[in-house]
């Protein structure tokens, strides 16, 4: 799945929450759904699985608070078809392909390059995350006990976190224009992915069916 | 020849008061290493991005006063992890970000990457995800990320920080050739015992403003000690009560010494 | 009474690759000692378990009377205060006075006690002015000033610190080291992994050096200090003042800046006319 080409990817990632949408539910969320659980279900991206099904719980418990039975599966059927197709995308979507992909095209890259800046900064943040908890453990907090001292405890790790990542984001924008990343500029393409004709049909193919599903719902 | 020139730069940042350069002028011929030395916020960093035409198009801010720039910049700020451009999986393509944002034509980047891999001695990496190297291997890999897009002007900013002290060497030995190669080369360091054997000229700032340009022997005089930059055997001899001038080395001391 | 802490034959691995083999030494209360060795030597990996992040495969780190392989890191926090690199990625709290005391907080110590803890940590380290700003006000020296600040706080039985001086100017060096000395003149043990040998020598007296997870020397700081064949296979070399010494040949071989300059003076004094 790796080997498509970023593109390929980005309209699977967008079809199957469009047509979620679109299509009638709570068939149609069910079906996509059904197909974004089954591509994050394949070996070796398994892992995504669990992050996918604990992301799209919250919303679940809301809209059950909210409406009746019928309107939280049709509702909450597309909300797992976006989670899911978003959590797929960033685990098969290598983001220098993309902007590979993008610069191969001619296109700007800054909007590739937000993406593939957000997705490659999760390890990063990943790994600050967990220096942080060791660290205030290492003061002494401890993560258990009360609900007030766990909220505590969750303060003292997500404030440090947010505050330097935000805090490094204007380091980290001075470091890319010193290094030449200036919008407007032409990239040279280190390595563009190759496109086959069966993925260009594909990607057409599933915007016309998009389309046609959406003129289908309106009339 | 002049690759670099500041005429009384005065600097604030965004809502500010108070400048963090004032009326700093400062000028920088190619293959001359000008360090710049003073205490935590004397203006250095803030030197180097004004230089880099980083200040104020980017960081916003005011300037008064004129830069001359005859020639095209590089920069390393001091933390190595933020200047990863995070689209980069093997450190060769960290090291092409820059030349391919310039874009250079495929061949050309391949020659400058490869041979900026060779002078910091780290080809052996190339293969390597930068998210994996240490402190050390990712200061010399953001090193050889600017070389790589060529510049004339070569700014850096506390740039053995990370190391460790044979790392620190090789980088002061790389900056002595890369003047030999005709580059201008601006950095600010608090290592000050290297600093008379790699500088040709040191500017020592304070509060924003020059207290002092010269060459390195303003290192060993009684201000600077008194100030926190002079080196560590001027402080000594200086202490012992030794006559000026005071050595700025151990080699200078050895000499001296009877 | 038992040593501070003290390491019996530990040793540590990641899976099969091995970070730390049969490593054994003694830290008595007050005394100052750096930890050395190249990069993968197992020093951070060493620190690691000291502060109860990992518990050791073979043998045991006693902190005190407590093993540490029985103990969370946030009760081990009691008697070890850590402090590990980008340390001012920590900080947290909306000034600076609070994040130092933030710590003796969460130990649970009377607010008199805290607030006692932390105006003395801001004052060993001249933050006083700065402790009613945000931390990330400040430059990142200062923010990692106040990450030491809070490790202090804790008052801690031994003070455990991975490169606190990195990127930190002359003055501030010297403000980091005074402040370790006097901890350690009221009975705090310090161990600080570093590759700045001249803060080292100014501030500790011990030398551990690990090689390739082992011990490789355990000895007075200024003789390894003074050792450039030793230094050498470790990727060291002397610090400026060990380098003096032994270029003029300075009887007793000072380490320290003071000690070399009154070397100096007697022997300049004492020889031909300078």
């Amino acid at each position: 799945m790796r080997a498509l080409h970023p593109f390929t990817l980005l309209a699977v990632a967008t079809a199957l929450p469009a047509l979620a949408w679109i299509l009638p539910a709570p068939g149609g969320g069910l079906a996509t759904a059904g197909i974004a659980f089954g591509l994050l279900g394949s070996p070796g991206l398994r892992r995504g699985l669990w992050p996918a099904l604990v992301a799209a719980a919250p919303f679940w418990v809301f809209l059950l608070l909210l409406h009746d039975v019928r309107t939280t599966v049709a509702i909450g059927l597309r909300i797992s078809t976006m989670v899911a197709s978003f959590v797929w995308l960033a685990a098969v979507l290598a983001p220098d392909r993309l902007v590979e992909a993008t610069v191969a095209r001619g296109w700007s890259i800054t909007a590739a390059y937000l993406f593939a800046a957000t997705l490659s900064a999760v390890p990063m943040l990943k790994a600050r995350a967990r220096r942080i908890v060791e660290a205030q453990r290492c003061r002494g907090l401890s993560p258990r006990g009360s609900v007030a001292n766990r909220l505590r405890a969750l303060r003292a790790l997500a404030l440090p976190l947010v505050l330097s990542a935000l805090h490094e984001v204007d380091e980290r924008t001075l470091a890319l224009e010193s290094r030449g990343l200036v919008s407007g500029a032409r990239r040279t393409s280190l390595a563009p992915p190759p496109d086959r004709v069966a993925e260009r049909v594909v990607r057409w193919g599933l915007l016309l069916l998009c389309l046609a599903a959406l003129v289908w719902r309106l009339a | 020849m002049t690759r670099l020139a500041l005429e009384e730069v005065t600097f604030w940042y965004p809502a500010t008061r108070a400048p963090a350069l004032r009326e700093v002028s400062l000028e920088v011929a190619a293959g001359e290493i000008v360090a710049l030395v003073g205490k935590v916020g004397a203006g250095a960093s803030t030197l180097l991005l004004v230089a880099a035409d980083l200040a104020p198009r980017v960081t916003g801010g005011r300037l008064a006063g004129a830069v001359r720039r005859r020639a095209r910049s590089g920069i390393v700020l001091p933390t190595p992890w933020t200047q990863l451009s995070g689209m980069a999986f093997t450190v060769w393509d960290e090291v092409a970000f820059g030349p391919a944002n310039l874009g250079w034509p495929g061949h050309e980047i391949a020659r400058y990457v490869d041979h900026a891999l060779e002078r910091l001695e780290i080809a052996s990496l190339a293969a390597r995800d930068p998210v994996t190297l240490s402190g050390g291997e990712l200061q010399r890999v953001i090193v050889a990320g600017l070389l790589a897009m060529d510049p004339d002007v070569v700014l850096l900013d506390e740039p053995t920080a990370e190391l460790d002290p044979a790392g620190a060497r090789s980088v002061w030995r790389l900056l002595r050739l890369l003047a030999g190669e005709g580059k201008a080369i601006v950095v600010a360091t608090s290592e000050l015992d290297a600093v008379p054997d790699v500088a040709d000229r040191v500017v020592w700032l304070e509060d924003g403003a020059v207290r002092a340009i010269g060459t390195p022997q303003l290192l060993a005089e009684d201000a600077a000690g008194d100030g926190g930059v002079g080196t560590t055997v001027a402080g000594i001899w200086r202490a012992a009560g030794l006559a000026p001038p005071y050595p700025l080395t151990v080699a200078d001391a050895v000499r001296r010494w009877p | 009474m038992s040593a501070a802490l003290r390491l019996d034959g530990v040793g540590f691995s990641y899976g099969a690759v091995a970070a730390l083999c049969d490593v054994s030494f003694e830290v008595a209360a007050g005394e100052r000692v750096a930890l050395l060795g190249r990069n993968g030597a197992g020093k951070t990996t060493l620190v690691r378990l000291v502060a109860g992040l990992l518990h050791p495969d073979a043998g045991t780190v006693w902190v005190g009377d407590w093993d540490t392989g029985e103990r969370a890191p946030e009760q081990l926090a009691r008697r070890v205060g850590s402090l590990f690199q980008h340390a001012d990625q920590q900080l947290f709290a909306r000034t600076v006075r609070e994040d130092v005391g933030f710590g003796p907080r969460a130990l649970g110590f009377p607010a008199h006690e805290v607030s006692r803890r932390t105006e003395e940590a801001l004052e060993a380290l001249a933050l006083g002015g700065h402790a009613t700003q945000h931390p990330y006000d400040l430059p990142p020296a200062l923010r990692k000033l106040a990450a030491l600040a809070g490790t202090l706080a804790l008052e801690p039985m031994l003070l455990v610190l991975d490169e606190p001086t990195g990127g930190l100017d002359r003055v501030l060096r010297a403000q980091v080291a005074d402040a370790l000395r006097e901890h350690a003149e009221r009975g705090a043990a310090l161990l600080v992994v570093t590759h700045d040998l001249a803060f080292a020598a100014e501030t500790l007296d011990r030398g551990i050096v690990l090689d390739g997870g082992r011990l490789a020397y355990d000895e007075p700081l200024a003789a390894l200090l003074t050792s450039a064949e030793r230094l050498k296979p470790l990727g060291l070399v002397p610090p400026t003042v060990a380098a003096l010494s032994v270029a003029l040949d300075l009887p007793g071989r000072p380490v320290r800046e003071r000690d070399a300059a009154h070397t100096l003076a007697r022997v300049a004094g004492g020889g031909p006319g300078l």
